[in-house]
C-alpha cells in the first residue's frame, strides 16, 4: 500500500469513526461527513492523474457536485431539526425510542 | 461504479424530502437519522470501489476482487438496507414516517442496494454474509416480540426477511430474487392494509372488526403469509431456500433458521 493510498485510507477512517461516535452535536456527524467525501475526492483525482487517461476526469467533479448536494440536504435537515427540536443535542433526538 | 453511487445518492435525496414532509418532530428525526446512515453507506461504497481500484486498477462494481474492498462493500451494502449488525437504524426511522412513505422506504429503497449486492454475490466472502443472515433473521425475530406499535413490528419483520434473502445470496442468487419479489408484495400488502385501516397500533387493529371485516381477513391472510406458513405464498421462498440449504449440508444453519422464522411468527399472530 503506497503512502497516497495510506494517506487517505486514514483520512477516510478517521472521518468514520468521527461519524459513527459523535457524541454532542448532530454538526460534527455532518462535518465528518463532509471531510469523507474531500478524502474520496483527493483519493479519486489522484487516481485519474496516475493513470494519465483523460476517461475519468470528470468523476472527482461530479463527486464534488454530488457531496455538495449531500451537505445541504443534510444541512436543510439541521436547521429542520433545530425547529423542531430546539438545539442540535443527540440527546434531544429520542423522540422514537421504545 | 460511479454511476451506481450517484444513483444512490440521488435515491437517498429524493427521499429525504418525502420523510420530511410531515412537519413533526418525529418525522424530522426519522428523516435525520436516515439520511446519516445512508450517507455514510453511500460514502463507504465509494470508498471500498476507490480503494479496490488503487490496488488491483478495477473500476467496476462486479469485478471487486480485493477481500477488504468486498468487505466494506458488503458491510455498507448492510447497513444501507438494515441488515444486523447494522439494523439499529431501521424501527426508529420506520416509525416516525407515515405509512405511504414507510412502504416507499420498505420496498423501493430495497432494490437498488440489492441489485448492487446481488452483483457483487461472486466474491464475497461467505462467512460475512451468512452470519449477517443468521443474525439479522434472529435479530429481527426477537426484536419485534415486545412491539406494539404495528411500524417497528413491520421494521422487524424487514429485517428477518432481508436476513432470509442474503443467506442464499452466497449459494443460489436467483432464489435471493425470488425471495425479494415476494417480500415486496407481501410488505405492500400489509403497509396498503394498513394503510386504509388508519391503524398504527396493535390495539387498533383488534377493533377493525365492525368497521371492515373483509379488510380485516385480508390484513390476518397477509400476515400469516408474512410468517410463512404452508398453504399462503409467503411459505415457498422458505422452503426453497431450506431446501437450498439443507443440499448444500448445512442442517444447522437450516434447522436456526427455522425457529428465528417461529419467532417472527409469534409476534405476526398477535
Amino acid at each position: 500500500m503506497t503512502s497516497v493510498h495510506f494517506s487517505f485510507s486514514s483520512a477516510f477512517t478517521l472521518g468514520l469513526m468521527g461519524l459513527a461516535f459523535h457524541r454532542t452535536h448532530l454538526l460534527s456527524a455532518l462535518l465528518c461527513l463532509e471531510g469523507m467525501m474531500l478524502s474520496l475526492f483527493i483519493a479519486l483525482s489522484l487516481w485519474a492523474l496516475q493513470l494519465q487517461t483523460i476517461m475519468f476526469s470528470a468523476a472527482p467533479m461530479l463527486l464534488l457536485a454530488f457531496s455538495a448536494c449531500e451537505a445541504s440536504a443534510g444541512l436543510a435537515l439541521l436547521v429542520a431539526t433545530a425547529r423542531t427540536h430546539g438545539t442540535d443535542h443527540l440527546q434531544n433526538l429520542n423522540l422514537l425510542q421504545c | 461504479c460511479f454511476l451506481a453511487w450517484m444513483g444512490l445518492e440521488i435515491n437517498t435525496m429524493a427521499i429525504i424530502p418525502l420523510m420530511a414532509q410531515q412537519h413533526h418532530p418525529r418525522a424530522t428525526e426519522a428523516a435525520t437519522k436516515y439520511f446519516l446512515t445512508q450517507a455514510t453507506a453511500a460514502a463507504m461504497i465509494l470508498f471500498a470501489s476507490t480503494t479496490n481500484a488503487w490496488i488491483t486498477g478495477d473500476w467496476n462494481i462486479p469485478q471487486t476482487s480485493h477481500p477488504a474492498a468486498t468487505s466494506l462493500l458488503t458491510l455498507a451494502l448492510a447497513l444501507k438496507i438494515g441488515l444486523a449488525p447494522m439494523h439499529f437504524w431501521l424501527p426508529e426511522v420506520l416509525q416516525g414516517l407515515n405509512l405511504t412513505t414507510g412502504l416507499i422506504l420498505s420496498t423501493w429503497q430495497k432494490l437498488a442496494p440489492f441489485i448492487l449486492i446481488y452483483q457483487i454475490a461472486p466474491n464475497t466472502n461467505p462467512t460475512i454474509l451468512t452470519s449477517m443472515g443468521i443474525l439479522s433473521t434472529l435479530i429481527g425475530g426477537w426484536g419485534g416480540l415486545n412491539q406494539t406499535q404495528l411500524r417497528k413490528i413491520l421494521a422487524y419483520s424487514s429485517i428477518a426477511h432481508l436476513g432470509w434473502m442474503i443467506t442464499i445470496l452466497h449459494f443460489m442468487p436467483a432464489l435471493t430474487l425470488l425471495n425479494l419479489t415476494i417480500y415486496i408484495i407481501m410488505t405492500s400488502t400489509m403497509f396498503l392494509s394498513l394503510k386504509s385501516l388508519s391503524a398504527t397500533k396493535i390495539n387498533s387493529l383488534a377493533i377493525t372488526w365492525p368497521k371492515t371485516p373483509i379488510l380485516t381477513v385480508m390484513t390476518m391472510l397477509s400476515l400469516l403469509s408474512l410468517g410463512g406458513l404452508p398453504p399462503l405464498t409467503g411459505f415457498m421462498p422458505k422452503w426453497l431456500i431450506l431446501q437450498e440449504l439443507t443440499k448444500q449440508n448445512l442442517p444447522i444453519l437450516a434447522t436456526i433458521m427455522a425457529m428465528s422464522a417461529l419467532l417472527s411468527l409469534f409476534f405476526y399472530l398477535r
